[in-house]
């Protein structure tokens, strides 16, 4: 199985996590952002809940080709 | 030919009885069902799927396409077990499969003596009218390989996590050798290996490694291991590989039952998995004897088992003269060597096998092919003729025909995680070439067929994977070696054939693949090897391809008349061999499938009658045993009496999100459709959430508890979404502002108290001190206290159109609360009365938030008018949702006041009797209206008023419905009011 790294919790398998969604374009129309999502082969911006561990929302960029995870990095910040 | 006589590696003497196809046989410790049957004198052990050939062992491993055996006793039977790796147990019931009622006897094999064969696409083009469906029964009930099982009472699969330096998967020559280098290097090593024992070539091959028989060899290294503390984990099949993790299935004797599935995550992986056999195709080349060369030398050293009397051996390499040479050791008599190459391709050991074998009685044949096997429920001979002149044909007598057409390397691999591979003419197949990092193949997968070249590879290999894991590096010597010689094949696919032959010139035996379908396909238009596999099946079976893909591949590249390398073979795929459900699940069966989630009541509801039903992750009661038989009476037993006295239910499993911090207000006013920040402290509002589409995502309650504090309760099935919904606008879109998102929903137990008599049994419950508060307080406004000593609030809301209160109150005093209500009168209700009370009134269940509902569908158009720019705001307006015919929510009954209609009836009109303009989202038997009365997502064409036909034939047939208000009961709302 995969592994996502958690900036929390460290590499753990990716059934700790749920998918939420791919990015779209920044500046899309509201349209564009529901129902124009570009799929893309080399690169992928995706949002991930670590939801089965500290929950922490991220922003995962992977190559959707090989499944390489080419960076996670944490979304806000968390609650302060 | 007794079991008893034979000698082979494998054999342990001791004898064992077993069962097959209802007769009794004897075979030998040590045996596998195919070897005991074969050394009985049994050959047919099957029939193919589509055109029931009858059908005996091919191969010797897990590629076998043929012999594949249902095991045990009804009702506990496990179908499609490999006959070639299925152990001998004493007692053992095995039958075939694809044949009724017999094997020797089958009905549906005469469909092919009538009419000939369905060639590919037969099923696509024939069965179309009326329909597919008017003919899948009766197909059915003929396809597939072997019957599911009702019970197989097979136990829970253990799945071991692990992690090592070097992962070697394959125990023959190569991968021994590389798991040999990579424990000197100091490597931890973890060796997989699929048969019961390693050796894989080795067992039968003629030749020396380091001046040791290969087997001795074997023993040597196997014990070096042991000791370089390396694991060794047999009957275990690398059967998947996924970002690292690598699956390997130990399934011992070749039959499901106790099994463990090993995750291993190695730092570095070397693929020794070897290269599978192929045969040619000639006409009848299915037909039982006919059986790979180097399976049935398997069979001679593992079992002992002579496969023949009288051999023919068919190949187009210099193997075949060893594997010749050591049959005729053995006792049988090889009639002749039929080889399709020029005399002179034959390299100079093999010339010298050859003299031998001619000299003592062999004829070998150069430039020759096998036309066809002669027989009629076996082998009796092969039709032979010179490749230059195919109709001067001969026929020899045999008993056995063996053949084999090359080697595929197993780039398949166990894992299909890219990697790359290219065609080698030399060996008619492809192999392997750039490879991820961390993986590496060794041996025969790298096109390596020399016992010499074989081992320096894998030790290669194996160094290398424990420098690059971060040990050190073996300096002592590999192992040398040398066996057979090199192949020097010359690819051969097919024997020459007519179009009536080609018709039996099988590829892919397990679905009936022939080489005439082959050309049906192209002449179809289907070209690329991918459209070719889906339109034939070929590839489609449990050996995935690894007998017929490549042939098919060289045979379409034929017809196509473009060179194989082009053409290439189709994708592989996981898993690599077969695997059991039961594995897949391991412990996650049953109860551990899922946590169950309990409200501080659920043990109350199980002691009082209560019949618990999941919702998510929750158990809910669905009625009390004690008002009825079944959820249908018991509902309308306590649905009545919620309206007449009263009731209370346990609502604790709604979801509850304690939003607070100055923005909390402004937080929630985009989260949902109308504004939370006009709410006043002390109250409470029914709000909707949107997706981001527009749909209607949930609803529920928001309490404001202060200026900065909100409790937002969401429904019960959705409560984890909703938190991560909330978590995800927190960081994001809201990230760096003042709001805290916090999950509360196990820190409030919610008792819902409803009906006319509420009021006066919680006043009788929580004592004069909270008489004045709940006095007073108006439709959604709460108060807040103490009960106890533990907090506790009380909501003034209705889901149920009669006088209601939410208690929202610690865990801790749940249970008694709930009690002393009980004692107060109020009797305990479930979720059928709960959706009763709730259709009656016109409140959405769940059947009606499906996702694809707008708020302007559900009757919510005054909350979109407030224009609060939500999320999800924008595209409310789009033009889709302002069709004319779109759907929005209404209620429905029956014309005639008695008739019944179920949720998911499709609704029609008289116009358009075969065109739904709507159906039922719910439905229920009303008591308080004494008919039933349901709510309908309907065309906005058809207005109130109009009738309409609910239709459900596979239920309860047609009923006549009027649309109505979707409030059905009290529809002044003075009753909840009072
Ligand atoms: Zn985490």
């Amino acid at each position: 199985m995969n592994r996502l790294t958690c900036p929390f919790c460290g590499p753990r398998e990716l059934r700790e996590f749920e998918f939420h969604k791919t990015l779209p374009e920044p500046g899309s129309s509201p349209y564009a952002r529901v129902y124009e999502r570009v799929a893309r082969l080399d690169e992928s911006t995706e949002h991930w809940q670590h939801v089965l561990g500290c929950r922490a929302w991220l922003r995962v960029r992977r190559n959707p080709s090989t499944d390489a995870v080419l960076e996670t990095t944490l979304l806000g910040g968390g609650a302060t | 030919m007794s079991g008893n006589l034979r000698r082979g590696t494998r054999l342990r003497g001791e004898t064992l009885r077993f069962r097959f196809d209802g007769r009794d046989y004897t075979g030998q410790v040590g045996d596998t069902a195919a070897s005991a049957l074969l050394a009985n004198g049994v050959r047919a052990m099957g029939r193919s799927v589509k055109y029931r050939r009858l059908r005996g062992v091919l191969a010797a491993g897990p590629e076998e396409p043929n012999a594949l055996f249902t095991v045990g006793t009804d009702p506990c039977v496990i179908p499609n077990v490999y006959a070639p790796q299925l152990e001998l147990t004493d007692g053992l019931v095995a039958r075939s499969q694809n044949r009724w009622p017999s094997l020797r006897y089958d009905v549906a094999s005469l469909l092919q003596a009538g009419g000939g064969f369905f060639g590919a696409g037969f099923y696509y083009k024939t069965f179309i009218w009326p329909s597919w469906h008017a003919w899948e029964a009766p197909i059915r009930a003929l396809a597939g390989l072997g019957t599911a099982p009702r019970d197989a009472n097979l136990a829970p699969v253990p799945h071991e996590h692990s992690s090592c330096d070097v992962l070697v998967a394959g125990g023959g020559a190569a991968g021994l050798a590389a798991a040999l280098a990579a424990a000197r290097g100091g490597a931890r090593v973890v060796l997989v290996e699929r048969e019961p024992v390693c050796g894989g070539e080795l067992e039968f091959e003629s030749g020396a490694i380091d001046g040791q028989a290969p087997l001795e060899w074997v023993r040597a290294t196997l014990a070096e291991l042991d000791r370089l503390g390396a694991r060794i984990l047999t009957a275990t099949t690398l059967v998947a590989g996924n970002g690292g993790e690598y699956v390997a299935h130990f399934e011992p004797g070749g039959l499901p039952g106790c099994s463990t599935m090993y995750k291993i995550r190695p730092k570095q992986i070397v693929l020794a998995l070897g290269a599978v056999e192929r045969p040619i195709a000639f006409v009848n080349n299915d037909l039982p004897g006919v059986m790979l060369i180097g399976a049935a030398e398997r069979f001679l050293a593992r079992y002992g088992v002579r496969i023949g009397k009288t051999l023919v051996l068919f190949a187009n390499h210099d193997r075949a003269y060893a594997a010749a040479t050591r049959l005729v050791a053995a006792g049988m008599r090889v009639r002749a060597v039929v080889d399709t190459r020029p005399a002179d391709a034959v390299g100079a050991a093999a010339a010298s096998r050859r003299a031998a074998l001619v000299a003592g009685g062999t004829e070998c044949l150069a430039e020759h092919a096998v036309l066809a096997a002669r027989g009629g429920r076996e082998v009796r001979g092969a039709t032979i003729a010179p490749l230059a002149t195919p109709s001067a044909t001969r026929n020899f007598g045999c008993d056995a025909l063996l053949v084999s057409g090359g080697w595929g390397p197993s780039v398949h691999a166990g894992t299909q995680e890219g990697g790359t591979k290219r065609y080698d003419a030399s060996l008619g197949a492809f192999v392997a070439t750039e490879q991820p990092a961390g993986r590496a193949n060794a041996g025969g997968a790298n096109g390596i067929l020399e016992l010499g070249a074989v081992l320096a590879d894998g030790t290669a290999a194996g160094r290398n994977a424990a420098r690059v894991a971060g040990r050190g590096s073996d300096a002592s010597a590999a192992p040398t070696g040398a066996g057979d010689p090199a192949p020097r094949l010359v690819p051969f696919w097919r024997s020459p054939a007519d179009r009536a032959g080609e018709k039996r010139q099988f590829i892919d035996y397990q679905n009936d693949t022939t080489v005439a379908d082959l050309r049906a396909t192209l002449e179809e238009g289907f070209i690329d090897v991918e459209h070719v596999k889906r339109y034939t099946a070929l590839g489609f079976g449990t050996d995935q391809g690894r007998i017929g893909g490549l042939l098919g591949a060289a045979i379409l590249a034929e017809l196509r008349g473009e060179p194989l390398a082009e053409v290439g073979t189709s994708r592989l795929r996981p898993p690599y061999h077969s695997v059991a459900m039961r594995s897949i699940a391991g412990l996650r069966v049953d109860e551990n499938l899922r946590i169950t989630r309990r409200t501080p009541l659920y043990d109350w509801h199980l002691a009082h009658g209560g019949v618990l039903e999941p919702m998510d992750l929750w158990m809910r009661p669905r009625y009390y045993t004690q008002n009825g038989p079944a959820a249908y009476e018991a509902g309308i037993v306590e649905a009545r009496r919620v309206r007449e006295v009263g009731g209370i239910v346990d609502g604790s499993t709604l979801g509850k999100i304690e939003v607070a911090g100055p923005d909390a207000a402004a937080f929630l006013d985009t989260l949902y459709l109308t504004k939370a920040s006009t709410i006043k402290v002390g109250r409470s509002k029914y709000m909707v959430n949107l997706r981001e589409d527009g749909m209607v995502l949930d609803d529920g309650i928001v309490l404001r508890l202060a200026e900065d504090r909100f409790l937002a309760t969401t429904s019960s099935g959705h409560g984890a979404h909703m938190l991560s919904h909330f978590e995800h606008y927190r960081d994001t879109e809201w990230s760096g502002r003042g709001v805290t998102v916090t999950d509360v929903t196990e820190a409030w137990a919610v008792i819902v108290v409803a009906g006319p008599t509420s009021r006066t049994a919680l006043n009788a419950v929580l004592g004069a001190s909270w008489a004045e508060s709940i006095d007073a307080l108006t439709h959604m406004a709460f108060a807040r206290g103490l009960h106890g000593g533990q907090d506790l609030a009380v909501l003034r809301a209705s889901f149920s159109g009669e006088l209601a209160f939410e208690l929202h109150c610690r865990p801790a005093i749940a249970v008694g609360l709930w009690e002393s209500l009980v004692a107060a009168g109020l009797q305990p209700y479930g979720l059928e009365a709960l959706d009763i009370l709730r259709v009656e009134k016109g409140y959405l269940v769940s059947s009606e938030l499906n996702g694809q509902t707008t708020p302007a569908d559900l009757g919510m158009d005054v909350m979109i008018k407030l224009g609060n720019p939500c999320i999800g705001r924008d595209l409310l307006d789009r033009p889709a949702f302002r069709e004319a015919t779109r759907p929005r929510l209404i209620g429905v009954r029956a014309v005639d006041g008695r008739g019944r209609f179920y949720g998911g009836a499709q609704l029609t009109a008289a116009d358009a009797p075969n065109r739904p303009c709507g159906y039922v989202t719910s439905s229920v038997y009303s008591p308080a209206l004494g008919e039933w009365v349901g709510l309908a997502l309907v065309s906005r064409l058809h207005a109130e008023g109009a009738v309409l036909t609910a239709r459900d034939p596979l239920r309860i047939g047609d009923c006549a419905v009027r649309l109505t208000s979707i409030v059905h009961y009290d529809a002044s709302g003075g009753r909840m009011k009072s």
